[in-house]
């Protein structure tokens, strides 16, 4: 017998749980410009989940999935992106979202019900957000595939969460990402849960980037709280894609420090000390160490940051609660691009119905 | 192309080189024929053909190795393609007959549906209807939809009553209501008139004769007028041939009998048939194959009372040419007020069909026909 | 690497004959058009219909996928997203259902979920219904379910001219639509199409038949039956008029409506089983629409409500012309 392949899979870190660089940092750590707007970012959507968080609790939002714990690793998707690039997300990438040019009403529509927070004005080519669990990654490979058949220099960048990565869905996609040799990367934002689920129990694999080896293609961990760790990876993987190099995956090792929704109590079934530790490691903090020890940031900085962030959200839910709903016609109007005879008489009943909310 | 695959050629033998071919590609074969001379690991080999056919090519040359299962050569015809992979498809056969003729099909309703659609009554009120005597087209129902009802049948009933029973309509007179009606919902009509100075006809013209060629001339210059035209799938036939309908009044109603192909008749033709249309008719022995196909209609009410009219085009036709009574009239001629002899003259086409310029055309093609002397 | 311009040459064609027609056609005329499914480049489909598509148009736009229903409908989804106009096949409707969460939860809502934002010009093709023998999964007939799936659209030929002319009209269409094609025709019958570029109507019936007595609905392989069927009844006196319905989904109840009007006489014929069949909306719509005209109660000829059988007894469950036949004379006789 022999050996005829073998795999590795590494793991990457850069900074400590308090922010101390562990070893030489990546050149990433040199341009200050982005690492500000990195911080920036991260903070900005913090504040704007709290305040979504309580929009729901007030009756003035849907059930909304929190997104602490997730403000790194979504930022760093959102920089190593190209505007011309396509982001394919799932349900709780709203630092990413932000950086793409999604406004904060928009996102606030979406949770809020309103069909309207997809129709994103400024990155009008990205996925939707997904809830169906993992189907997003067969359309970030369709998008691909456009891409390669066009023979474009863009990337898809899919997002998935540890859970999805179980089903067939992201199985079938990153088969097709390395059998077709798609512009791709998967980002596996393993935060630990899906819903009560722990990693423990969603495979027996010890870690998710290598189920990246059963599709030929390179799979990556990185600290997913470790800014540095995680921009290097995105943007090597990006660089990769847009040089014809083919997809990665990448595992970025995070926790879902709040509940999955809103309507889910994580009491339940984790424990305090659990969270508590998670904290410990929260990358924000982190960042904002490391930014402190460099000499690019201050006390005061930090005030009129957070001063800034909470006008610009506070902005946002004054312009989403002021937005009328749509009319109630509205509910046939973009099923097809021109509405079937035999729909009409359905839109007539609408509008005669809700008379005064008809268009 | 049908493959024939290298057999077993004995004791599970892979393959065989081979050695020399018998047959070459054109060649027709006959089942068991020889084809090629092939050396297996233990001899040489010869192959019989599995089937009668003809060679359409050959997968070597002397000297290739060819392995068992691999095709050999390909008889020309239906290929061994079964085009499923599960199951049998039934197979119409290109050329037995049947098929590969054009679809035939309406897209949506057919007319006939359409208006059906439109004459709408509960069985109620339709039993009541035919027990009072009422038809239901002589009805607009004052029901949601247009729907008819039972007051609406009543009304109309005691108004019939009043002004004595109806009487149905028959034969010919039915059908010209039927008829008429059809061509009011379908056709677009509209008219125009001339004056005919026929001064400088010979004496004891026969005017019908002269209307007839005069016709066809204008559909020698303005084809567009001789066609037959489809409304409901919006298409014309532009016809080569030229028909004419010649609508004849008799005490038993309109007959229209058809005087056919007028363009490639010779005038003693024409004449004869003219002829032979007007015994038929006088005599009633039209078989109504008579009465079809014309692309074209003349009515000649001159010979009764009338100068101009807008008669009814009749589809799939889209003209109709309406002659009136000649009569004298003062007209100005070489200057001074004269007396000549005028033919009055009408037409009427289908402006779905035909356009206004078209139109015009044909009618100035009749009047300079008419006008000739002789 | 597009082919030579195409010429309007007429062609006798059998139906899937004429579905390759209108996909080389499709994929000349618009370079966004591309095809994918199992087995589809290279084999050229397990039934030929995308035969020769891949030296023509090379193997960018005609891709061989993994075997992965799930992955086919969700990748065309994405590619649908940037503009480009997919053909996908699922290589037998009864390999469809793995689709059926991409189909229905993303093709279907892209583009209300988005206020027109995105939308998936996309057509998933299958052939589907029984009767040729084949081994069990093979023989699906649910078209109702996707009837039922508002944002989607089904569309069924039943002749070689409306193959072509429908499966353009999908392709071209703005919107999603599933593509049935019945297999038991496949080859059935030959006609002459002419490779003009011309679509037919989605969205629209087509009247194969006018008649005055009876309207007998249907759609898909039993037209066939049907047409068979009301030859018959014409020999007895009884006039058919015969629909082909074509798109399930939107359905055009104004053209049944107006023969119902006509004849006062309705009998639906479908393949697909009873409970739950598209049979099942029109026969209500024309209750509810026409109920003043009718005669004699609506009548469905159907499958039974069961698995279709094995081959072996498969001649058992489909709807025969006998059947349709017999189901005219009784609402003749009322």
């Amino acid at each position: 017998m022999k050996e005829v392949h073998e795999f590795h899979v590494d793991s990457t870190r850069y900074l400590d749980d308090h922010g101390k660089p562990l070893s030489e940092l990546p050149r990433q750590a040199g341009n200050t410009d982005r690492v500000l707007a990195a911080y920036r970012n991260m903070v900005l959507t913090r504040t704007f989940d709290s305040k979504a968080i309580a929009l729901q609790r007030t009756g003035k939002c849907g059930t909304y999935p929190s997104v602490l714990g997730h403000e790194v690793v979504g930022t760093a998707i959102g920089q190593g992106m190209a505007k011309s690039d396509v982001f394919v997300p799932y349900y709780r990438d709203q630092a990413a979202h932000i950086l793409r040019g999604v406004s904060l009403k928009e996102l606030l529509l979406y949770w809020g019900g309103d069909e309207r927070g997809s129709a994103w004005q400024n990155c009008p080519e990205d996925l939707p957000i997904s809830v169906p669990i993992a189907t997003q990654c067969c359309h970030a490979v369709g998008v691909a595939s456009a891409m390669k058949i066009r023979d474009q220099q863009r990337a898809v960048v899919c997002c998935i969460g540890d859970g999805g990565t179980s089903k067939g869905d992201f199985l079938e996609s990153i088969n097709l990402a390395g059998a077709w040799h798609l512009p791709v990367v998967f980002v596996v934002i393993n935060n630990q849960w899906a819903i009560s689920t722990p990693r423990s129990l969603q495979s027996g694999a010890e870690t998710i980037a290598q189920k990246a080896i059963s599709a030929g293609l390179p799979g990556h961990i990185v600290d997913g709280n470790d800014y540095f760790a995680t921009i290097e990876a995105l943007d090597a993987a990006l660089g990769r894609a847009h040089g014809g190099k083919g997809a990665t995956v990448i595992e970025a090792v995070t926790y879902r420090l709040g509940d999955h929704t809103t309507a889910d109590d994580a009491t339940r079934y984790r424990t305090a000390e659990d969270l508590k530790r998670a904290w410990e490691k929260d990358g924000i903090k982190r960042l904002q160490n490391w930014l402190h020890d460099s000499g690019h940031w201050s006390p005061d900085k930090e005030k009129a940051l957070q001063a800034d962030c909470k006008q610009a959200v506070e902005q946002a839910v004054e312009e989403y609660l002021a937005t009328e709903a749509e009319p109630p016609t509205a509910m046939l109007d973009y099923l097809f691009e021109t509405l079937p005879a035999a729909l009409q008489p359905q839109r007539e009943q609408i509008a005669s119905k809700y008379r005064g909310g008809a268009a | 192309m049908k493959n024939f695959k290298l057999p077993d050629l004995g004791e599970g033998l892979p393959e065989a080189e081979i050695v020399e071919w018998h047959i070459k590609v054109g060649d027709a074969v006959e089942a068991d024929q020889v084809l090629v001379s092939v050396e297996t690991a233990k001899a040489i080999v010869e192959v019989p053909s599995p089937q009668a056919g003809t060679i359409a090519k050959l997968y070597g040359e002397s000297g290739d190795i060819i392995h068992t299962g691999e095709p050999l050569l390909a008889f020309e015809g239906e290929g061994d393609d079964t085009g499923t992979v599960v199951g049998e498809l039934k197979s119409s056969g290109k050329g037995d007959g049947q098929g590969a003729q054009k679809d035939q099909f309406i897209v949506g309703a057919a007319a006939s549906s359409k208006r059906a659609r439109a004459n709408r009554a509960t069985p109620g009120v339709r039993a009541l209807a035919e027990r009072l005597g009422v038809s239901l087209a002589t009805i607009k129902g004052s029901g949601p939809g247009g729907l008819i009802t039972t007051d609406d049948v009543h009304k109309q009933a005691s108004h019939q009553k009043q002004l004595g029973d109806a009487e149905p309509l028959r034969g010919t007179r039915r059908t010209m209501a039927k008829n008429m009606a059809l061509s009011h919902a379908q056709v677009v009509p509209v008219s125009i008139f001339e004056d005919v100075d026929i001064g400088d006809w010979n004496k004891g013209t026969d005017t019908t004769m002269r209307l007839v060629q005069a016709i066809g001339k204008a559909c020698d210059a303005v084809p567009e007028l001789n066609c037959w035209f489809d409304g409901d799938n919006l298409s014309r036939q532009l016809l080569s041939e030229v028909h004419v309908g010649i609508a004849v009044d008799t005490p038993d109603g309109l007959f229209v009998p058809v005087l056919r192909d007028i363009t490639h008749r010779n005038l003693k033709d024409l004449r004869k048939g003219l002829e032979n249309l007007r015994e038929a008719v006088a005599t009633r022995k039209i078989p109504p194959k008579e009465m079809q196909g014309a692309t074209i209609t003349l009515s000649n009410f001159g010979t009764m009372t009338g100068q101009y009219a807008n008669p009814i085009v009749s589809p799939p036709q889209v003209a109709i040419v309406g002659a009136g009574r000649i009569r004298e009239k003062v007209v100005p001629y070489d200057g001074a007020a004269t007396i000549r002899r005028i033919l009055p003259l009408s037409l009427t086409f289908d402006h779905r069909a035909a356009t206004g310029g078209e139109a015009s055309r044909f009618l100035g093609a009749l009047v300079d026909a008419l006008q000739k002397a002789g | 690497m597009n082919t030579a311009k195409r010429s309007n040459e007429a062609r006798d064609v059998t139906l899937v004959e004429a579905v390759n027609m209108a996909l080389h056609r499709a994929m000349a005329d618009d370079e966004n058009v591309v095809v994918l499914g199992e087995d589809i480049a290279t084999n050229g489909g397990v039934f030929r219909a995308t035969v020769g598509l891949k030296e023509a148009f090379g193997f960018k736009r005609v891709m061989d996928t993994p075997l992965a229903e799930n992955l086919i409908a969700g990748t065309a989804i994405g590619m649908a997203t940037q503009g480009l106009r997919p053909v996908a096949e699922f290589q037998f409707m009864g390999f469809i259902y793995a689709g059926m969460e991409q189909i229905v939860s993303h093709a279907a809502r892209m583009r209300n979920r988005t206020r027109g934002r995105l939308h998936c010009p996309l057509v998933f093709r299958a052939p589907f219904g029984g009767g040729i023998h084949a081994p069990e999964h093979h023989s699906e007939s649910t078209e109702a379910l996707f009837a039922h799936i508002p944002g989607l659209r089904v569309a069924i030929p039943s002749s070689p001219q409306r193959a072509y002319g429908l499966l353009l009209a999908a392709i071209r269409n703005p919107d999603p639509v599933i593509f049935l094609e019945p297999k038991r025709i496949y080859r059935a019958v030959t006609q002459s199409v002419e490779d003009n570029g011309e679509a037919l109507p989605l969205d629209t019936c087509f009247t194969l038949r006018e008649g005055d007595d009876v309207t007998l609905i249907t759609w898909g392989a039993c037209v066939m039956e049907t047409l068979q069927a009301a030859d018959k009844l014409a020999e007895q006196g009884v006039s058919c008029e015969v629909i082909d319905v074509a798109t399930v989904s939107p359905l055009d109840r104004e053209t049944l409506l107006c023969s119902v009007a006509k004849t006062g006489r309705a009998v639906i014929i479908h393949e697909a089983c009873r409970n739950g069949g598209v049979g099942a909306e029109v026969a209500a719509s024309i209750a509810e629409a026409a109920f003043l005209d009718l005669q004699a109660p609506v009548v469905r000829v159907t499958g039974y409500d069961t698995v279709m059988p094995y081959y072996r007894n498969e001649q058992y469950y489909l709807p025969q012309g006998e059947d349709i036949v017999t189901a005219v004379e009784q609402v003749i006789a009322l």
